[in-house]
């Protein structure tokens, strides 16, 4: 009975977030507190419990990351390099998108996504202004290489950083597992964006002159906070790279990175802290709550052991449910809620693998299905609303079905791709 | 004292005037702002400088003014070419969102003239007489006769 009423409770919930007639932040709080109130989860299994409470190292990953960030933009190192990146294209508008969307993609890799479009968005339009070119395509693009370049590492999207820490992959695990296939899916979609928006991108080389008038140099606003930022981020890439020799837990490098970063810059509290978006840590407290009640009360074995039972050891099987069905779920539904709800599904399927070749594929399907996924649609990722919102706040609207019928395409194609990947890396033997 | 009396005779444009000429109007004469009028010579609306401002400055510009460090000095002069392009029409906001006008009748009080001011958020208020604008009461004319300078005691 109990069981019933907490999958009603977490389905509930999952479909006011989802649909966001309520905020996605009241409605995961009111489905931890469902939870409370149905008698599943109390303070120890909320908070204490590894398993089933607020996975920390996500938040604190997650609250170190975003003041770091919060530090690194007001240096105005983003502008820069945007700039200097439009600038060394030369007015040709394909080779001005294909930079602005690797410098976007290498950025999401290091950040989170919709800090790099925030950051990235409004130097396009500048570009796009002085070039006198559309900025839609533009936009929609950065937009699709944010999500792939995410992709790429344990940082580069929530989805990511949950994995990470349920599957207790490194860094290392993610760069070497995700970042070869993620530069490939880039270049394709490159080529898929030449395409698409081959009529946008016509001619070779616009009026140059106002682009080059621009003083990228203005932008840096302080020098001194720069060459300290980048001496922290450096170092804090390196501590991730090696935190499993270090035996340090990711989370612990991205807070003392952000105590470093305070420390030297001599910011208010404000200042750095004005940048930390804690709707969305509350969200991830209220939503590790409502999963941890369906693993104590036993929903998660269950459907684990469904899962196992229909799969056997068809490990390539598994891993293609996943990857297509995560690419299909992401562009309809936020996609770290899903993770968030599949992760300690996936999780119970790689133990019932013992250790079995390919077993451990699920984890990468799951981060590339669910990353990838979210460009199908307009709402699939944070970083297409965003870029959407700032493009109509500018006077160019971007509808829904335009970026969807560009985005399906990317999306389709690189999930295609990734499966192929999976398949070809870890079963072909 | 009344609107009639604190009014001062104030520049006015038409809805077809160009931002441009608008713009050069408030900064020849220092003013806050502008009272806009219908053909007939109604009044229209108040177009404040600030929505001049906003409209010069494009809205990527407002969210990360770190770029507005990296343009040249002949940004000004396509500052200047958009304004002449667009007509105060194209700044207002669209009919529903401006029903109350910040207008005054000639009879009303200083404090009605300040809780218009107050309400809309305008820097100036427009005086009218048998529907015709005759002048403009502004917020450092209101200021001006609310809190006149005491003699020096000494």
């Amino acid at each position: 009975m109990t069981q019933a009423l907490v999958v009603a409770a977490f389905a509930t919930a999952y479909v006011l977030i989802a649909t966001e007639r309520i905020h996605r932040v009241a409605a995961a709080l009111s489905g931890a507190a469902a939870m409370v109130l149905l008698g599943v989860v109390d303070a120890h299994v909320a908070f204490f419990s590894e398993r089933t409470g607020v996975d920390w190292n996500v938040i604190f990953l997650l609250l170190g990351m975003m003041v770091i960030v919060g530090v690194l933009r007001r240096t105005g190192v983003f502008e820069y390099l945007a700039i200097i990146t439009a600038k060394r294209a030369r007015g040709r508008p394909f080779v001005i998108m294909a930079s602005l969307m690797v410098l976007t993609a290498v950025a999401s890799a290091l950040l989170d996504n919709v800090t790099t479009v925030l950051l990235v968005a409004p130097v396009t339009l500048l570009v796009c202004e002085q070039i006198g070119a559309p900025p839609a395509p533009y936009l929609i693009a950065e937009a699709m290489a944010a999500n792939i370049g995410g992709t790429a590492t344990l940082v580069g999207d929530p989805p990511n950083i949950i994995i990470g820490s349920r599957s207790g992959l490194t860094f290392n695990d993610f760069v070497l597992n995700l970042a070869p296939i993620v530069v490939v899916l880039l270049a394709i979609t490159i080529g898929l964006c030449r395409w698409m928006f081959r009529h946008h991108l016509a001619g070779d080389r616009t009026d140059i002159d106002a682009l080059m008038a621009l003083d990228e140099r203005e932008a840096i606003t302080d020098p001194r906070l720069l060459a300290k930022s980048l001496v922290v981020l450096v170092a804090v890439m390196a501590a991730f790279v090696s935190h499993s020799v270090l035996d340090v837990e990711p989370s612990m490098v991205a807070l003392l990175g952000a105590g470093a970063l305070v420390a030297i810059s001599r910011l208010e509290p404000s200042e750095y802290l004005g940048e930390v978006e804690w709707p969305t840590l509350v969200f991830f407290m209220g939503l590790f709550v409502m999963v941890g009640a369906l693993v104590e009360t036993g929903v998660i074995a269950s459907l684990a052991k469904i899962a196992t039972d229909a799969l056997g050891q068809r490990y390539f099987l598994a891993s293609s449910v996943i990857i297509v069905a995560s690419g299909a779920l992401s562009g309809i539904v936020d996609n770290i809620p899903y993770v968030a709800t599949m992760a300690p599904l996936v999780q119970d399927l790689v133990h019932a693998g013992h250790g079995a070749p390919g077993a451990e594929a699920a984890w990468w399907s799951l981060a590339l299905g669910a990353d990838l996924g979210g460009n199908a649609t307009a709402v699939g990722a944070s970083a297409n609303v965003v870029v959407l919102g700032i493009a109509a706040r500018n006077d160019h609207h971007i509808s829904f079905w335009t970026f969807t019928k560009y985005g399906l395409v990317v999306a389709t194609v690189t999930i295609a791709v990734a499966w192929a990947y999976v398949g070809l890396r870890y079963f072909a033997a | 004292m009344h609107a009639g009396e604190l009014a001062e005779p104030f520049p006015v444009v038409g809805l077809a005037t160009d931002v441009l000429t608008a713009a050069r109007t408030m900064g020849d004469r220092r003013l806050p702002g502008v009272i806009v009028c219908e053909e007939d010579g109604r009044p229209h609306t108040i177009l404040p400088g600030s929505q001049v401002v906003r409209f010069m400055i494009p809205a990527y510009v407002q969210d990360d003014p770190t770029l507005a460090r990296v343009y040249d000095e002949s940004a000004s002069e396509k500052l200047m070419t958009k304004l002449s392009k667009r007509t105060v029409r194209d700044l207002l906001p669209e009919p529903q969102d401006r029903d109350e006008l910040p207008v005054v009748d000639q009879d009303a009080t200083i404090l009605e003239v300040a809780a218009v001011m107050a309400r809309m958020r305008s820097p100036l208020v427009a005086v009218v007489e048998g529907g015709r604008v005759i002048g403009a009461v502004t917020v450092s004319r209101l200021f001006e006769a609310l809190f006149p300078q005491q003699p020096d005691a000494s």
